[in-house]
């Protein structure tokens, strides 16, 4: 994922309404561009978005909240994924989702204060031949163990500056 | 018509194609029950309980979303059937809480009831922990969604009748439940309280929150709403003698299973400890309780002595668009035949008297045209000086339902950011005043761009040419000059208005309360007549009144230049007509309007007032004046339930009894008139106002000859030719919608099939005249009045009813940002308004509502009574005051003072 911007920007979220709004079932396109564009959706989209589409906010907000994978907080730069699927289990994929809640120094579902990691878990990311894994951003990170763990986030640390 | 037949529980039966499987049932007397389906809701098939079988494929169905199609084999009671759906039932219970037995929805609950009747006793799933009560500080409902089923009905209400879309379904799975934008409370949401929801809720989930009075009633009584002219149709239930609530009687044409906060929540002024429990009379300057005898007698001697010693002319009669039919009608025999004076009127006379005025006299019509029903099919719908989600909420609810659900488009006139603002097609802010010209712009344009509905005018108008020529100087350019909005969208506005298949218009006391108010409503009537939306199908004008009672109060006569039936007074066969049925009927010529009596009486030349459930002493312009005027009288006889403003300056009062005490009718704006039943005894020795006019008639020597309200509607069905067959026929007065309004007999007041009374409709050229009382030296704002949801009439009752009065005590008065920083005014800031005629203060409330220079302030708070700023300026046709726009300055009040 690219860098994003942490803060709403409604000149961004109009463009993006004007550019979908007439296609048929314009809402979700809207709210994933939107996403995809500020990195999760503002609370100030909504408004704008009722009005467009002659909707309700609150039929707006039922949406994004039916659906996981829209977020009304922003999120880290990059998205750390744990696997707790039954492969990673039963390798350890719990010690691992421990080691990097120590280094991020942040619980699941939170993002770190600098707005560089967001951890999360995930059900199965399908190389359990891999396993323990871990995704970050779009790398994915397999056979871990607690070194490898240190080393990809001190180096991502360093990276940070 | 094609017809669809199924076989039902081994019997055939047919039904039309598009109906589902429960509607059919239900019309053929098979019961199924359902938690999440109602009538008046789309189907939603959300709980399931209304699972039946198809025996053919042995498929489970929720019957409420399957439509039904040729040769099914419905069973809806097989063993399948019943077992799945005393499951359903059981999953909800294990995620319900079970203090039944403390609830208050008790024997109301439907999950209740069809778990019951499912057989269902202890339920062996394991129970699901739900959250708890929702902390509200609003007075009006609570959200206890532990006992939330899911069936989003309430959210169903919201989005498809009220149309407020406050709340909705958030997250999903587990955690799903109904909510508001960010999960706030009610009270920081739009949420408009209308208690809409709470009657729709099918379990406890739902609730009034502060009861005044609680327990299992055992009564429920339908009647008619006290407050707006809507007349939505109430169930009151009853506890002994105490209505412990209210809910939208779901049978009403009117308001269809909604509300608003005033009908739902606004009943208790009834059982207020304010109520006037016996006459009083005052002694040296103080008010004496006395017998009914001393006082009937006492007004009776004293009104018969000023008459023989000044003449019927020194006195007047102010009757009550809050009484019935009945009442208003012996109201005004008593001030001919008794007093002998045409000096009677009502005090719609400060909203309607334009409209009935200017319709009258171009539909030869003095009323709304169409019904509720009608206005909701329109295609474009132009509402003008009018916010009806707050002063007639059922209004409000169907231009919304129009234009989200059946695409109509909205033009919206109104200076003010209104919450239909929302659903404009087209918003047009005019500068306050300016009606005339910019109605006039929109018809010239549509005759130079010949828009205009030809046929319509040539066969049913007349005075056409001369309308035309009148117009000649309304080009858009003038019209941009005039009123502010710019000549693209009065183009845009004048196409899609006569483009429209069906047009309405829409109007209130922004058009009705100026001293041109009557020319406003003339240029409504030209527009409608010009795209010939009079009558023919949807298109119509709807005058919307500001009392439940405002149309039949007039339509009963209690107006000075007219007899029952607006018939008038000064046409000797008429006047004849009257005198053989009444026995006499002396008084000749016009008596005087409401202001008019007013002014008289400040001058001495009238003496003597009797005053039927009104409070001008808070609700007329320049209240200083007004009192003075009332003060001055020899005598002032108030009858009210509430010792109001205007009684305390009287010497008898007389205790009336309220709606809910009472049997009548009541004729809503669109001219449906509907019964009001008796719920609960008179308070105190209060009595009906029909019962006290009776005995003042005989004590003053002239006993009317009625035994029963019934006898009173039969001679106004004799007299008032469209109020034919709305009588008591029914002789256990159960019919409640008298009126066949889809229907009406020959004389009735619909205008049908666009033909007019008169055969012709009228136009009538209409010029602007600018309104130099809004630019007064030193006053640079000018103060907009209007309606607020939580206050009503001159507030005498709702200020009374406790959960309204404490949920809004104060008059706020909207202030601009702009404004607000120029004059160094801070949020709630407490302000002095100022203008020639008169001081309030108010709680500022810095809004975009409201532009640089304008302000707004709601009616009907009595510790604000904004008319006190107006000057008594009439429209010199309809004798309205101005109300609704005067120039004020704004000081501040600096909180050490």
């Amino acid at each position: 994922m690219n860098e994003k911007n942490t803060k709403c920007d409604l000149t961004l979220v109009d463009q993006i309404i004007e550019h979908y709004r007439a296609r048929k079932w314009p809402l979700i396109p809207i709210l994933q561009e939107i996403q995809n564009e500020s990195g999760f959706i503002p609370p100030e989209a909504i408004e704008p978005i009722a009005r467009a589409l002659n909707m309700f906010p609150s039929q707006i907000q039922g949406v994004i909240t039916f659906y996981s994978q829209l977020y009304t907080e922003p999120r880290g730069k990059r998205i750390v994924r744990v696997c707790r699927g039954t492969a990673c289990h039963v390798r350890g994929g719990k010690t691992i989702l421990k080691l990097a809640k120590q280094h991020l120094g942040i619980e699941e579902g939170q993002t770190t204060l600098d707005m560089e990691y967001t951890l999360e878990t995930v059900a199965c990311i399908g190389v359990c031949a891999m396993a323990p894994n871990m995704v970050i951003g779009k790398q994915t990170y397999g056979h871990l163990n607690p070194k490898k763990v240190s080393q990809i986030f001190g180096d991502s640390t360093n990276a940070r500056g | 018509m094609e017809t669809i037949t199924i076989t039902l529980n081994g019997r055939e039966v047919s039904g039309h194609p598009g109906m589902t499987v429960l509607e059919l049932a239900d019309e053929s007397g098979v019961n199924i029950p359902t938690l999440c389906n109602d009538s008046h809701l789309a189907p939603f098939g959300a709980c399931r309980i209304c699972l039946v079988e198809d025996e053919r494929s042995g498929a489970l169905m929720a019957s409420c979303v399957t439509p039904i199609a040729s040769g099914m084999v419905i069973n809806t009671e097989s063993a399948r059937v019943l077992e799945r759906r005393k499951i359903i039932v059981k999953l909800m219970l294990a995620s319900h809480p079970d203090s039944c037995l403390v609830c208050d929805k008790g024997n109301r609950c439907e999950l209740r009831r069809i778990a019951s009747e499912s057989g269902i006793g202890l339920v062996e799933f394991q129970k699901i922990p739900q959250p708890s009560l929702i902390k509200e500080v609003n007075p009006f409902l609570e959200r206890d969604l532990s006992k939330c089923i899911l069936c989003a009905k309430c959210i169903r209400a919201d989005h498809e009748l009220v149309v407020e879309g406050v709340i909705d379904y958030i997250r999903r799975g587990f955690t799903s439940r109904p909510a508001t934008l960010n999960d706030s409370a009610l009270e920081k949401s739009d949420c408009t309280f209308c208690g809409t929801c709470v009657a729709f809720c099918p379990t406890g989930a739902l609730m009034e929150k502060e009861r005044p009075y609680a327990g299992t009633t055992n009564r429920t009584v339908t009647t008619i709403c006290p407050f707006c002219g809507c007349g939505c149709g109430i169930s009151l239930e009853v506890k002994d003698n105490t209505i412990v609530r209210c809910r939208p009687d779901k049978d009403s044409p009117v308001n269809r299973g909604t509300l608003c906060v005033r009908g739902s929540y606004g009943y208790d002024f009834v059982h207020s400890s304010e109520r006037l429990t016996q006459p009083l009379i005052k002694v040296n300057g103080d008010f004496k309780g006395s017998s009914w005898e001393e006082a009937w007698d006492l007004v009776a001697t004293e009104l018969g002595r000023i008459r023989e010693a000044d003449g019927p002319e020194s006195l007047a009669v102010l009757g009550s668009p809050k009484c019935t039919n009945e009442e208003n009608y012996l109201l005004q025999r008593f001030a001919r035949c008794v007093l002998g004076t045409n000096n009677v009127d009502n005090s719609s006379r400060l909203y309607s008297a334009a409209s009935r005025k200017g319709l009258g006299w171009n539909l030869g019509l003095p009323g709304t045209t169409g019904s509720l029903e009608n206005l909701e099919q329109s295609d474009a719908i132009l509402v003008v000086g009018a916010d009806p989600t707050s002063s007639a909420p059922l209004v409000g609810y169907a231009i919304k339902r129009a234009v989200r659900y059946r695409g109509a488009k909205l033009l919206l006139v109104d200076p003010r950011r209104t919450k239909l603002t929302a659903f404009a097609h087209l918003w047009l802010k005019p500068k306050v005043s300016t009606d005339v010209a910019l109605l006039n712009g929109l018809a010239r344009l549509i005759i130079t761009e010949s828009l205009l509905d030809e046929e319509f005018v040539t066969r049913r108008t007349d005075n056409f040419e001369a309308f035309r020529q009148g117009l000649e100087t309304y080009t858009l350019e003038l019209a941009e000059e005039i009123t502010g909005v710019s000549s693209q969208e009065l183009r845009s506005a004048a196409q899609i208005f006569a483009a429209a298949n069906q047009a309405s218009i829409v109007f209130g006391k922004g058009v009705t309360q100026h001293i041109t108010g009557t020319d406003g409503v003339m240029a409504l009537a030209n527009l409608a007549m010009l795209t010939g939306n009079v009558g023919h199908g949807s298109g119509g004008i709807y005058a919307l009144q500001g009392d439940s009672n405002g149309q039949g109060a007039c339509d009963m006569g209690v107006l000075p230049s007219f007899l029952p039936g607006y018939q008038f007074v000064d046409d000797p066969q008429t006047l004849k007509r009257f005198a053989d049925l009444w026995g006499k009927c002396d008084p000749t010529g016009a008596g005087l309007t409401a202001l008019e009596m007013i002014e008289q009486a400040r001058e001495g030349r009238i003496k003597a007032m009797y005053v039927v459930g009104e409070n001008p002493a808070a609700s007329f312009p320049h209240l200083a004046l007004v009192r003075e005027a009332l003060a001055s009288l020899h005598f002032l006889v108030v009858q009210d339930m509430f010792l109001t403003e205007t009684a305390r300056l009287a010497t008898v009062v007389l205790p009336a009894a309220s709606f809910a005490e009472k049997e009548g009718t009541f004729t809503n704006f669109e001219g449906r008139v509907q019964r009001l039943h008796k719920v609960i005894d008179p308070v105190g020795q209060s009595l009906p106002d029909w019962g006290i006019i009776l005995q003042l008639a005989k004590r003053m020597g002239y006993p009317m000859p009625y035994s029963s309200l019934e006898h009173i509607m039969d001679e106004i069905e004799e007299l008032v030719p469209f109020y034919q067959g709305t009588g008591y026929t029914d002789s256990e007065m159960k019919g409640i919608y008298r009126a066949e309004f889809g229907n009406p007999p020959p004389g009735a007041r619909r205008l049908y099939k666009g033909q007019f009374p008169s055969g012709f409709g009228r136009f009538s050229p209409v010029h602007y005249v600018p309104n130099r009382e809004l630019s007064k030296d030193g006053y640079p704002l000018t103060l907009i009045t209007g309606t607020s949801l939580y206050q009503f009439g001159s507030g005498s009752r709702t200020s009374r009813a406790s959960r309204l009065n404490r949920f809004l005590p104060e008059a706020p008065v909207d202030i601009s940002n702009i404004d607000a920083s120029h004059l160094e005014i801070n949020e709630g800031d407490r302000v002095k308004i100022v203008s020639p005629s008169g001081q309030i203060s108010a709680k500022a409330r810095i809004t975009d509502t409201v532009t640089e220079g304008m302000l707004f302030m709601p009616i009907a708070f009595p510790e604000s009574p904004v008319n006190a700023l107006f000057d008594i300026d009439l429209d010199p046709q309809s004798k309205t005051p101005s109300l609704k726009a005067c120039s004020v300055r704004l000081e501040r009040i600096d909180s050490h003072e």
